[in-house]
């Protein structure tokens, strides 16, 4: 007995000890040798970290990167985007567009669901019907609008019934698209999830538990879901025999692991049990020279809006005088270090693609790069048109870390370069940020933005008059026509035209600082070494996992 | 005894609808909405709030709540898991969150008794220390402390244990977690034990019962114990609570598919039902447990349970 109870004091004792060495310096190392080891087994299934749990597998009823991610992986669109993100054919064997591009007619190629039934046009009719049905109430609906397939807002807003909707199965291969106005980037559309395929039958036999088990999850794509239920922590994935192009996929899995734990994350890692992870921004500094750290550009723009409606902020040199006076590059390189980079610009990188196949970055000039001296100039300019000589400003921002520490850090650069000015900055949750922001209730906000499409309409719709996200109320009429006419008037049937004019609409936004940009956000994610082919995306599915391959 | 226990479930539901009705002017009154999403047009968001019965005033949507409740609907999830009915997401995640918990209980409430008296017995020597130093740590350190510190070292440095909890290795990938979340009521129960022991150990009953001959385990058992367990079970109660919110953090942490993550992720998200849902069992887990406890009182003490009979009937 007595050596007994000598045992437990010790055995908690050490215990806690260790716990207590643990706080002191938690130090995460990488030479955890014999750990690694486990990764490179034969089994070639590839462990990729989610920081938040799969909101559906329904492909008209996910809205989230992540549920994109787990549906993509196992069904197949019309089209996919290959590794530079332009799209190619997948589900569809061959497409072809009538002169006058409203018409587009799809062979579906032969492929099987994982039930053993072929994958028909009709899939992709019940399917788009299912996305603009207000019956479904799919928060992405409005896609079927982008596209501008015909009929779709009426069917959107219930005035006419789905049969309506543009789209129709002449028979089991061919589907034929109706627009209602040329969308020039309808292709890559088509490669996001709320255009993917749902076989009726299938469907209306599973009823409300549809893609909620591995038996209510039909797969036409390179993988098939072997585990999973709503809400899982872990989501397992195997390879699909029976796609059509099932040759190219070279692994025979993939587990998909939610920790949301920023540690846990990397000693799972480290231990072997992920080969794909994303780091917290507080862990890159650690990781940044591991030849395993790589940074993935994504779409999202942060930028500060600023309400034009608050005395002061109508002025436009006082908006650039704020838009130049803090040092983007020292945001990106010394605060959030996750190879974000300094936006001078409206439109984010690698979006979208022009009609000269050239990244719409790279034909456009930069706006808005700091410049301090010019910032007070500017400020200057204004303080005289204003008649004031001191400015206090109310700046919301997000409760997160780096939000935080960036908002911070643009406060004092604005104080510093523009003497007179005070920012107080209001944190908050961001889904306050938000309905602040949409009753118009606030002054300055640091926020951001995520593109939809592969078009810069994406970026460039949000500042017209009536849009419900010009937070700003900035509000110019020309802008406002030119946009119009890109999105459904005569600038919609000449893409060279239209891509000039969105490069001059984005011109326009800078030119009078509607919003202030900030940075293009980054992330970094830890790859292991053996692991290749894994493609980012920065707007629709942000990872593809058909092409990887495993050594 | 039969006539106080109904009186004490009547009141437990009455607690439980009041609860659930404060939940709802919460809910109601937090800032933001399942459909968060700034994109949705008005449109759109009418469509949603009218397809989940969102755009009905919060007092009937009380009341059909409980209408539905009562045959065992709680809603569908908005956001985390759309469309999904809650009973579906509690069916596999309350077994796994009830087991770490019990495990907890379980282990926290044993070891916590063994320190308590071996630092009793053991009174001002090194052993008694020891298990003070354990117990100021215990209850002064987060759980998350723990849980952090022991994936570390008995899950990362030592691979003795999975980092992660994981369906196939569930008893194995839950010791860690179960250890984390335990710390707290290691502590409070080896306190409390300890105290409760020495003062009866100095008791006059306890000197005749040994001067009576009655020696060792018998002693310890059947008279000090026994009469310092009442106390005990007094704060038993509040530190399976603990327990609860404590899992909060390390489901978390260690990934464990259980209700308490659940309820974090859904709180960020406004995912109404799920909330309530979530709010409510733990609600009726914690008003379960004050009863059960106060049912142990007299299974432990039978003076208790008499006086409250002549207090009730």
């Amino acid at each position: 007995m007595k050596s007994v109870k000598k045992l437990l004091t010790l055995a908690m004792a050490t215990m806690l000890s260790v716990s207590l060495v643990a706080c002191g310096g938690a130090k995460v190392t990488s030479s955890n040798a014999n750990g690694q080891q486990t990764s490179t087994s034969s089994d070639k299934t590839l462990k990729v970290q989610f920081d938040v749990e799969v909101a559906s597998m329904d492909p008209q009823i996910a809205t989230d990167g992540t549920s994109f991610e787990a549906i993509a992986a196992v069904t197949e669109g019309l089209y996919s985007v290959d590794a530079a993100g332009s799209p190619i054919l997948a589900a569809a064997e061959s497409a072809e567009k009538s002169e006058d591009g409203l018409t587009y007619t799809f062979k579906v190629r032969d492929n099987k669901w994982s039930n053993g039934t072929n994958v028909t046009a009709n899939d992709f009719v019940f399917a788009w019907r299912r996305l603009a049905d207000p019956k479904t109430a799919s928060e992405y609906g409005f896609m079927i609008s982008i596209a501008g397939i015909k009929n779709a807002d009426d069917v959107l807003s219930g005035k006419k019934g789905v049969e309506e909707l543009g789209v129709t199965a002449k028979d089991d291969e061919t589907l034929v698209v109706e627009l209602s106005h040329p969308v020039t980037f309808f292709e890559s559309l088509l490669s996001f999830p709320s255009f993917f395929p749902v076989n009726e039958e299938f469907f209306k036999e599973a009823g409300d538990s549809f893609a909620t088990s591995p038996d209510t999850i039909l797969a036409n794509g390179p993988y098939k879901v072997s585990s999973y239920e709503p809400a899982a922590t872990t989501i397992e994935l195997v390879k699909n025999a029976d796609y059509w192009d099932a040759n190219s996929v070279k692994i025979d899995g993939v587990k998909y692991q939610v920790i949301k734990e920023a540690q846990q994350t990397m000693l799972a890692y480290q231990n072997g049990d992920l080969d794909v992870a994303t780091l917290a921004g507080e862990q890159v500094e650690q990781f940044k020279n591991d030849p395993e750290f790589n940074n993935v550009a994504a779409g999202y723009l942060w930028y500060i809006s600023v309400n034009q409606k608050v005395a002061g902020f109508e002025n436009e040199n006082l908006r650039k005088a704020f838009a130049l006076s803090y040092d983007k590059e020292a945001i990106v390189n010394n605060i959030l270090k996750d190879g974000s980079i300094a936006a001078d610009f409206a439109v984010p990188k690698l979006l979208a693609t022009g009609p000269d196949g050239k990244d719409f970055r790279e034909t456009t000039g930069t706006y808005l790069s700091t410049d301090k001296a010019k910032a007070l100039d500017y400020y200057n300019k204004a303080k005289q048109e204003l008649g004031k000589e001191a400015f206090t400003y109310k700046m919301m921002v997000e409760d997160t870390e780096s939000a935080q520490n960036v908002a911070q850090f643009i406060q004092s650069e604005i104080q510093t370069t523009l003497p007179g000015v005070t920012i107080e900055l209001e944190v908050m949750p961001k889904k306050n940020r938000v309905e602040r922001m949409q009753a118009g209730d606030f002054e300055s906000v640091l926020t951001r933005w995520g593109p939809d499409y592969a078009d810069p309409m994406t970026y460039l719709d949000m500042w017209t008059t009536d849009s419900p996200n010009n937070y700003g109320f900035w509000s110019n009429a020309e802008y406002d026509k030119a946009i119009q006419s890109a999105k459904k008037g005569e600038l919609a049937l000449n893409p060279e035209a239209r891509w000039e004019a969105l490069k001059k609409a984005e011109k326009t936004v800078m030119d009078e600082a509607v919003i202030l940009p900030v940075y293009q956000k980054g992330n970094a994610v830890m790859i292991k070494k053996n692991v290749s082919g894994i493609e980012n995306h920065s707007v629709g599915v942000p990872r593809i996992l058909k092409n990887v391959t495993m050594n | 005894m039969k006539k106080y226990l109904l009186k004490r479930i009547a009141i437990s539901i009455m607690t439980l609808l009041v609860i659930l009705l404060v939940l709802f002017l919460m809910l109601e009154y937090m800032p933001g909405s399942p459909f968060n999403d700034e994109k949705l047009t008005v449109d759109q968001l009418a469509l949603l709030n009218q397809k989940y019965g969102l755009d009905q005033p919060v007092i009937i949507r009380f009341f059909n709540y409980i209408k539905n409740m009562l045959t065992g609907d709680f809603g569908v999830s908005y956001t985390i898991s759309k469309n999904t009915p809650i009973s579906t997401l509690l069916q596999t995640r309350l077994p796994i969150s009830l087991r770490v918990g019990g495990q907890a209980v379980l282990l926290g409430t044993i070891v916590g008794l063994v320190l308590g008296v071996i630092a009793a017995i053991k009174h001002n020597t090194i052993w008694d220390t020891l298990t003070t130093v354990i117990s100021v740590l215990g209850v002064s350190l987060p759980s998350y402390v723990f849980a952090l510190g022991l994936s570390y070292y008995l899950g990362f440095k030592v691979t003795l244990f999975p980092l992660l909890y994981s369906a196939e290795a569930a008893f194995k990938s839950s010791v860690l977690p179960t250890i984390a979340l335990c710390m707290f009521t290691i502590a409070t129960i080896a306190r409390f034990t300890r105290t409760e022991m020495l003062e009866v150990l100095g008791s006059d009953y306890m000197q005749l019962a040994e001067s009576k001959g009655i020696s060792g385990i018998k002693l310890l058992t059947r008279h000090a114990l026994r009469n310092a367990l009442i106390p005990i079970i007094t704060v038993l109660a509040p530190l399976i609570v603990g327990l609860m919110t404590g899992s909060l953090v390390i489901e978390k942490i260690f990934s464990i598919p259980g209700i308490g993550s659940l309820l974090v992720t859904a709180i960020q998200s406004n995912d109404y039902n799920v909330i309530v849902a979530l709010a409510f069992i733990y609600s009726a887990m914690y008003i379960g447990i004050m009863l059960v406890v106060d049912i142990l009182y007299g299974v432990v003490d039978p003076r208790i349970r008499l006086a409250k009979e002549d207090n009730h009937e």
